[in-house]
């Protein structure tokens, strides 16, 4: 999949990705990979970056833990990072929808 | 596999890797600590799996360090993040720090006796000579420091959201602000400089020195903050 496809909606996948429980940045990236049969390939570094900015702006918060000897950066939903995830939800099946419909010819209904 | 990895030092790919990411890392030396770190923590892990699926040491390290990326895509990825939050900081320390200085000035102001009243600073009886032109410039100065700080703040926080900043515009904004208050002191000093030569004997020495102190302290440190978050700023471009 090409990188601009997916940068669109990674904050959508990131939000969905901690749903479940808190994960730290490497386990958040294997839920993406795994989650999307492999198609998600963007370099592990720059999702990072990404996790910031929604803690910045409040989505989802971070805690430094320690296990297995392993300093982490633990992030989790925030009720306004899971508010934002419904919303991510409701806008991509209308807009997935609205695609399909269009983009499959099959889909679409025979009007003559 | 965590357990056969954790104890050891990190490979020597690893750390070269975090140091070219390092390297073009602009910031405050700690906001690039804490990046490093949890990058370094990711790597160790993305390492702990590639064992676990069969690779040797040094190919799981290989395999870790390609996965993250070229180091300059990932520095590049960090820079505008790390920029806004160094904006953030040095609004929001500015927000806080500013009534203080204010407060000091005031009671500053108070103890030296001049005759403050219900009127213009510079219709105070005693006021230092050159009130007339030196307070509205730094009501100005304060005006566009408070102003220029509080967006900063607001739009880097979280109304992120709602109030779409470009990452260029939140430290050009905070370093506006820094100047703003270095500007103010300024004047300040400017206007005690010039009681001091009119009338030093109005003026309530300690207080004053310690009002002195404080803006002179901010003084330094908002012209610091200023010149590097212009400097993050010149960064993303």
């Amino acid at each position: 999949m090409r990188p601009e496809t997916l940068k669109g909606h990674l904050d959508g996948m990131l939000l969905a990705a901690l749903e479940p429980g808190p994960r730290h940045g490497y386990a958040i990236m294997e839920v993406l990979r795994a989650g999307s049969g492999g198609q998600f390939d963007l370099p592990t570094g720059t999702v990072y970056p990404a996790l910031h900015r929604l803690e910045r702006a409040g989505l989802i918060q971070a805690a430094w833990s320690e296990a297995g000897g392993r300093r982490r950066r633990v992030y989790q939903l925030t009720p306004a990072g899971r508010r934002a995830l419904d919303a991510e939800r409701g806008t991509w099946r209308d807009f997935s929808a609205a695609v399909t419909a269009l983009l499959e010819p099959a889909a679409r209904p025979v009007t003559s | 596999m965590t357990r056969a990895t954790a104890g050891m030092a990190p490979p020597h790919v690893v750390d070269s890797y975090l140091a070219e990411v390092t390297a073009r890392l602009p910031g405050p030396a700690r906001a690039r600590a804490s990046v490093v770190d949890e990058l370094r923590a990711g790597l160790l892990d993305a390492i702990d799996a590639y064992r676990s699926a069969g690779l040797t040491a040094d190919q799981a390290a290989q395999a870790a360090v390609s996965e993250f990326g070229d180091p300059r895509q990932v520095a590049g990825a960090f820079r505008p993040e790390l920029a806004v939050s160094q904006a953030r900081r040095v609004a929001v320390t500015l927000v806080a720090t500013g009534p203080l200085i204010g407060l000091l000035w005031a009671v500053a102001a108070t103890a030296s006796h001049l005759g403050i009243r219900h009127a213009p600073p510079w219709q105070w009886a005693g006021a230092p000579p050159g009130s007339l032109v030196a307070f509205p410039l730094a009501a100005a100065a304060l005006a566009v420091t408070v102003w220029t700080a509080l967006l900063t703040v607001a739009a880097t926080g979280h109304l992120t959201r709602w109030l779409a900043f470009r990452a260029r515009l939140a430290p050009a904004a905070a370093a506006i602000a820094g100047f703003g208050a270095m500007t103010f002191d300024l004047i300040i000093f400017v206007l005690l400089a010039s009681q001091l030569v009119a009338a030093p004997g109005t003026l309530a020495p300690a207080p004053v020195a310690v009002a002195a102190a404080a803006s002179l302290i901010r003084l330094t440190l908002a012209r610091r903050a200023g010149r590097r978050c212009l400097a993050a700023r010149a960064a993303l471009s």
